[in-house]
């Protein structure tokens, strides 16, 4: 799977450049700035890319600006942005197109190799990944509001999951319940909500986000 | 009784006629235009109504009084305008005096505009009358600009500004006659004229006033000769009052003239000569004094920016102040918060590899465990770190500006938050920093206290100021003096000049008013 990797502070990019070779990934290429990422990505049409918010020139939110004029030449094209701190903001532009294929998470998910990998595979297969803190943060914002009250503390456990784009094996896996178990309490939430329930994955995220967001 | 109507009704049409051109109303042709052309000149026919029902209308002049005041009107409108501020102080001299006759046993009734004095009783009402003609007269003084305006705004700048040098001595001295022509207005007796004074009070009073004047003259002579520049003005004015209506008040003299039971009007030309006189003295005394007043004094518009500066330099120090004491207390926190957690936790991580890489060769397992334990700990360090940088200085702030931190704040918010966010431009990180932080402060309020079911920020910007405005629907009650978190907002704000407004009635809503002066720049470019 090839990889373009955006991160200005050398430490951090190597590190990521011998993780992800490490787990056999191809990494075409590794830069340092925003106008470098953008002609990487348009370039090399990597599989995914992999890009820190903060980049120079300006030093502000430089790289995630590459990646979503990225996707607008190139609808859909997958890339996974990190951070040092997560906003509910930037998760909406990100989100905002609904074409797939994006990824929003701390720098810390890192040190779990394993969970960032997956969260690598998912958005270059199409899927959204977001990270538990803006979960949670788009929880709390409906916290208060009527349908989300009526939730059981297990469907809301099932419901912060399928929104950082976890499919219904990983909940199982993380919840210690079946996957059957887990399709049932997706379907509770969806009456609830008043959702149409989705077999696939990323549309099915998309449906609970744009809930979420609303 | 009846008088008194036509009088108010005179005065209420013409104040109604200044009002509606001061108002820009365009002017009507006709009758109506032509009277709104006189304009303040207008005023002129109730004074000379006044005067002339005062006089009792004995002597046929009222006739002649109201043709001369029309006749000044309609053919020197700016004229008639100049004279009425003399008019009415005249009247309120003639008032003073008034009411001094009655309390001397006075008994012949008497039209004082809107009262009828019979007897001593009235005597109070006719010395609150004359009071407030005598404002109204240095009002429309000013208002008109008649001339003398400018000593009475010299005197007004004089006596906020503090003592004042001298002058020439003889201008200063011109104040003993002018003493003692009041003397003898406010006596019962002459003291120029034919009578001596009578009566232990009257006599100390008179020797009090004297004595006043002459310990003015010397300690400054300025002071003097203003006041003698004011009393002549006033005494003119006042003797071409009596000059019209003299034969209604008997018992008393002007000057040289003895009106005491004169039965003709000879004197007549006597007072008129007098006024005359003091008048153009009064003329020629008061440019020199005003002139003295604007040269001699600094100037009071530079006092007044003096005291400008004096107050904006205290508010400075104790903002300053503030500042630093709030910057100081900041960097502690953040020294607290770095030495209890980040720093402790690197220790920690440290620690646990130290022991892990000890235990590797005998139970890999155990130092597994410990690295699992180091991974951990720096996690949570970076968690910290994070929170804390967040409450240094907001990234999206950094990233984006105000508009948009306040945009991700109302996303954190859990509360329907309405937006309405008006910026033209970039504002400069520090006054960002601190509207954000006053907004971050007001939202966490609503959330915690107000039992809010929504939440409205604006953000506009016009003239210079910098406006940010939160409105709950919760349950109000907040207040700056109660909580620290509002005073804290203040001081923040005083450093830039801003102001915290809170309107929290019990019940709701509340509305938080923030405004800081400051600058724009132009807004980034959304490029890369």
């Amino acid at each position: 799977m090839r990889v373009v990797i955006a991160e200005d502070l050398f430490l951090l990019r190597e590190g990521l450049v011998r993780l992800l070779s490490a787990h056999g990934f191809e990494v075409v290429a590794a830069v340092a700035s925003a106008p470098e990422l953008l002609r990487a990505l348009l370039d090399e049409r990597p599989d995914v890319g992999i890009v820190d918010v903060r980049l120079p020139p300006t030093h502000t939110d430089d790289g995630l600006r590459a990646a979503l004029q990225a996707r607008r030449q190139v609808p859909g094209l997958p890339v996974l942005v990190l951070s040092q701190y997560v906003e509910q903001l930037y998760a909406r532009e990100l989100l905002a197109d609904q074409a797939g294929g994006v990824g929003y998470l701390l720098k810390d998910r890192v040190f779990n190799d394993e969970a960032f990998i997956t969260a690598i595979r998912n958005v270059a297969a199409g899927g959204t990944v977001l990270d538990p803190e803006v979960v949670q943060k788009l929880m709390v914002r409906h916290s208060r509001t009527e349908p989300v009250t009526r939730l059981t503390p297990r469907e809301h456990d099932v419901l912060a999951l399928m929104a950082e784009g976890r499919s219904n094996a990983a909940i199982a896996q993380r919840l210690f319940i079946s996957e059957k178990g887990v399709s049932k309490h997706a379907a509770g939430i969806f009456a609830k909500l008043d959702l149409t329930l989705s077999d696939d994955d990323n549309r099915r995220v998309l449906a609970v986000l744009a809930y979420l967001e609303s | 009784m009846l008088f008194a109507i036509v009088l108010l009704l005179t005065i209420g049409f013409i104040a109604f006629v200044l009002v509606r051109e001061a108002r820009g109303i365009p002017r009507p042709d006709g009758l109506r235009g032509r009277i709104r052309d006189r304009g303040w000149g207008l005023l002129l026919l109730p004074v000379a109504m006044a005067a002339a029902v005062m006089a009792g209308g004995a002597h046929g002049l009222i006739l002649a009084e109201l043709g001369l005041a029309a006749l000044t009107i309609v053919f020197a409108p700016k004229v008639a305008a100049r004279l009425v501020p003399y008019g009415v102080l005249g009247l309120a001299v003639f008032g003073v005096h008034l009411a001094k006759t009655y309390r001397d046993g006075n008994t012949s009734g008497v039209q004082y505009l809107f009262v009828h004095v019979v007897s001593r009783g009235g005597a109070e009402l006719v010395l609150a009358e004359a009071g407030v003609l005598f404002v109204v007269g240095l009002w429309l003084l000013l208002r008109l600009d008649s001339p003398g305006a400018g000593l009475v705004r010299a005197l007004a700048a004089g006596w906020l500004n503090g003592g004042r040098r001298g002058i020439a001595g003889a201008q200063a001295l011109l104040l003993i006659p002018v003493a003692g022509l009041i003397m003898q207005l406010l006596g019962p007796g002459n003291w120029f004229g034919w009578q001596a004074v009578d009566g232990l009070d009257a006599a100390v009073m008179d020797l009090t006033l004297l004595a006043g004047a002459l310990v003015l003259i010397f300690r400054s002579r300025a002071w003097a000769a203003t006041l003698a520049a004011a009393g002549l003005l006033v005494l003119g004015a006042y003797g071409w009052v009596i000059t019209v209506f003299w034969p209604a008040v008997p018992g008393f003299g002007y000057g040289f003239c003895d009106l005491h039971n004169s039965p003709t009007p000879g004197p007549f030309w006597g007072v008129g000569l007098e006024a005359t006189v003091l008048l153009a003295a009064g003329l020629w005394l008061a440019p020199r004094v005003t002139r003295h007043h604007l040269d001699g004094a600094s100037d009071p518009e530079l006092a007044a920016r003096a005291r400008q500066l004096t107050q904006r330099v205290q508010t400075l120090t104790k903002t300053r102040h503030d500042a630093v004491d709030t910057a100081a207390a900041e960097l502690r926190r953040i020294e607290r918060d770095l030495h209890d957690g980040a720093q402790a936790r690197l220790v920690a991580v440290g620690m646990s590899l130290q022991a892990a890489q000890r235990l590797f060769p005998t139970s890999p397992e155990a130092a597994l465990a410990l690295v699992a334990e180091a991974k951990e700990s720096s996690s949570l360090a970076l968690t910290e770190l994070r929170d804390l940088v967040r409450g240094i200085y907001p990234p999206v702030l950094a990233d984006r500006g105000l508009a948009d931190a306040i945009r991700a704040l109302a996303l954190d918010t859990p509360l329907p938050v309405e937006l309405d966010l008006d910026l033209p431009g970039e504002v400069e990180l520090p006054v960002a920093s601190a509207v954000y932080f006053s907004v971050a402060e007001a939202l966490a309020n609503v959330t915690k206290h107000a039992c809010a079911r929504a939440v409205r920020i604006q953000l506009s910007y016009s003239s210079g100021m910098l406006r940010a405005q939160v409105t709950d629907d919760g349950s109000g009650g907040a207040d700056p003096a109660l909580g620290s978190g509002l005073a804290g907002v203040e001081r923040r704000l005083a450093t830039f000049d801003g102001i915290l407004a809170v309107s929290s009635p019990p019940g709701g809503p509340t509305i938080l008013v923030i405004e800081v002066p400051c600058a724009l720049s132009s807004p980034k470019t959304s490029s890369c």
